[in-house]
């Protein structure tokens, strides 16, 4: 059985910085993967070149058993007694990859500030339908029972917590097969974090595969069924479940013992 | 200063109001959504007189006013996407787009300009207005022509409000223009609202170039004036909404007809550049605005 995610020796970053390189990833059907690592090591420009935002250098993306990115290839040319190194970029369109079902809730993302919460929540099935899938929006909306008392704010007047869970709304409205969580609790207050693990628990339970970025060992032990640990642009390691370690144990082995 | 006078600096200022909000809010759209300052627009203005004179002169086809209108108006929302398609979308993914969409909007615009020189020559001309004389009520005295495309616009104006507010394409656009990444992850057609939006800039362009053509005279370069002005309303205004620059347009129209009766047509541009400079050094982001779009 083909895997629904493949990626294969994908490098990337912002030119002229690569920030990953050679990351090889599997998602099975009906997989919950975590992704675990220290800031700045490339784990959000994975995610966002998986979505399309960025053209990949080298390498494929295959979702569902269609590349998402166009084959490219190096090209050289010389001009007086310099040498460009002309790379052709492995062109994606984010446009292709969200109708697939490959639905990415970005990290803090601010959404459209001057929309309501109704209005921004009535545009996310819009991909479902172009890809052919259908939406539940009552369960979807049963998940987040705070968005229903705020339909009518926009989105800038929302709380962190609150344009979280109208991100994670949109993302699941996308009627995603395989959901892409950057950092789902980053900087909310603990109440939140509980009430947003509550709810990706939940989406996890209908089945949905998921990648889910985080910095919360503790969150991920629960949820994953493998803990992929990216270290200095590439998956270091690949930890089944129970093998996951405590926190300080797993910051320990990443930096040595001085931490 | 009589009451008279008044009057007709005020009608004056309300002309050249109507005619600004026009050029700026199509400006305005193409900066908060394709994040690039449009330099073409002015010779879009003179591209949809000179089609809208084709269509509607006796010396040409002859349909006469309207039908020229709407001619103009389609014509140049196609000329618009098709010039998205050959001046900004190649540029799109690069660093430099900003400045590199500056060059070829402005070669894009020198092309224009030759062009309609080319074809129509350089002789002044005139779109023939779908009314003519005078309406006189009290002190106001108004061409049935001006008060036409005034009302015209500002229709023209809460319509388009009513399409981007309560639409699900309008929708779409506006969240394109507030957070591009977070529409592209939802899956909406960028590419197209993109070439949408420099259409529908391009048709208000041909609308205010009728509007001009029809009330004044054209010429291939009718439309650099309007755009330098356009510019200080886009600025004074700030675009973090579409509506912001609607209301600087006003301001600067009145300030306009006010300082060409009391200082004259060639000190009027310097004081209102001026006055640009000086909003720019105490609020960059506009007067009515709360927040500028980041290159």
């Amino acid at each position: 059985m083909t895997p629904l995610l493949l990626i294969e020796s994908l490098s990337g970053g912002y030119e002229p910085v690569q920030t990953f390189k050679e990351v090889n990833l599997t998602v099975e059907a009906g997989a919950c993967i975590g992704l675990f690592g220290p800031n700045g090591h490339g784990k959000t420009t994975l995610l966002r070149t998986i979505s399309g935002l960025i053209d990949p250098w080298a390498g494929r993306i295959v979702f569902d058993g269609v590349q998402l990115n166009r084959p490219g290839e190096h090209r050289s040319r010389q001009s007086r007694q310099l040498n460009y190194d002309v790379l052709q970029r492995r062109r994606m369109d984010p446009k292709k990859v969200a109708r697939a079902g490959l639905i990415q809730v970005a990290q803090g993302s601010t959404l459209f500030p001057e929309l309501t919460v109704a209005e921004t929540l009535s545009m996310a099935p819009l991909v479902a339908r172009a890809g052919g899938r259908s939406v539940d929006a009552d369960r979807v909306l049963a998940l987040f029972p705070r968005l229903k008392e705020r339909l009518r704010s926009k989105a800038r007047f929302l709380s962190g917590g609150e344009r979280q869970m109208l991100a994670m709304a949109c993302g699941l409205l996308a009627a995603p097969r395989l959901l892409m969580l950057d950092e789902p609790t980053l900087g909310l207050s603990p109440k939140l974090r509980l009430e947003l693990a509550d709810a990706i628990h939940a989406i996890r339970a209908t089945g949905v595969p998921i990648i889910v970025v985080d910095q919360d060992v503790e969150f991920l032990r629960e949820l994953v069924d493998t803990l992929h640990v990216f270290d200095h642009g590439s998956i270091s390691r690949v930890l089944p479940r129970a093998e996951i370690p405590q926190h300080e144990a797993l910051m320990a082995e990443m930096f040595g013992g001085g931490h | 200063m009589s009451a008279q006078t008044l009057m007709s600096i005020l009608t004056s200022g309300l002309m050249l109001g109507v005619l600004y909000a026009l050029m700026a809010f199509g400006l305005a759209i193409v900066w908060t959504t394709l994040g690039i300052f449009n330099f073409a627009h002015g010779a879009f203005i003179a591209a949809g007189a000179y089609i809208a004179w084709q269509f509607g002169s006796v010396d040409a086809f002859g349909f006469g006013f309207w039908p020229a209108l709407l001619a103009s108006v389609l014509l140049m929302f196609g000329l618009g996407v098709l010039l998205q398609y050959l001046l900004i979308r190649p540029f799109e993914r690069q660093a430099q787009m900003v400045l590199l969409t500056v060059i070829t909007t402005l070669a894009g615009a020198t092309i224009i300009n030759s062009l309609l020189s080319i074809v129509w020559g350089p002789r002044a001309k005139q779109i023939a207005p779908a009314f003519d004389g005078d309406l006189v009520w009290g002190l106001l005295r108004i061409s049935g022509q001006e008060l036409m495309m005034v009302a015209l616009v500002g229709a023209t104006l809460l319509a388009l409000a009513w399409f981007l507010l309560h639409t699900p394409l309008g929708r779409c656009m506006r969240a394109v223009a507030q957070n591009r990444e977070a529409a592209q992850l939802m899956g909406l057609d960028v590419p197209r609202l993109y070439a949408l939006t420099f259409g529908l800039s391009a048709a208000i362009a041909g609308l205010a170039g009728v509007m001009i053509g029809s009330t004044r005279f054209m010429t291939p370069s009718m439309g650099d004036d309007p755009l330098q002005k356009a510019l200080v309303v886009v600025i004074l205004g700030g675009v973090a909404r579409f509506t912001a620059p609607v209301y600087a347009a006003f301001l600067v129209g009145f300030a306009e007809a006010f300082l060409t009766y009391f200082v004259g047509l060639y000190w009027t541009p310097t004081l209102l550049f001026l006055g640009m400079i000086g909003v720019l050094v105490v609020k960059p982001e506009g007067l009515f605005g709360q927040r500028q779009r980041s290159v």
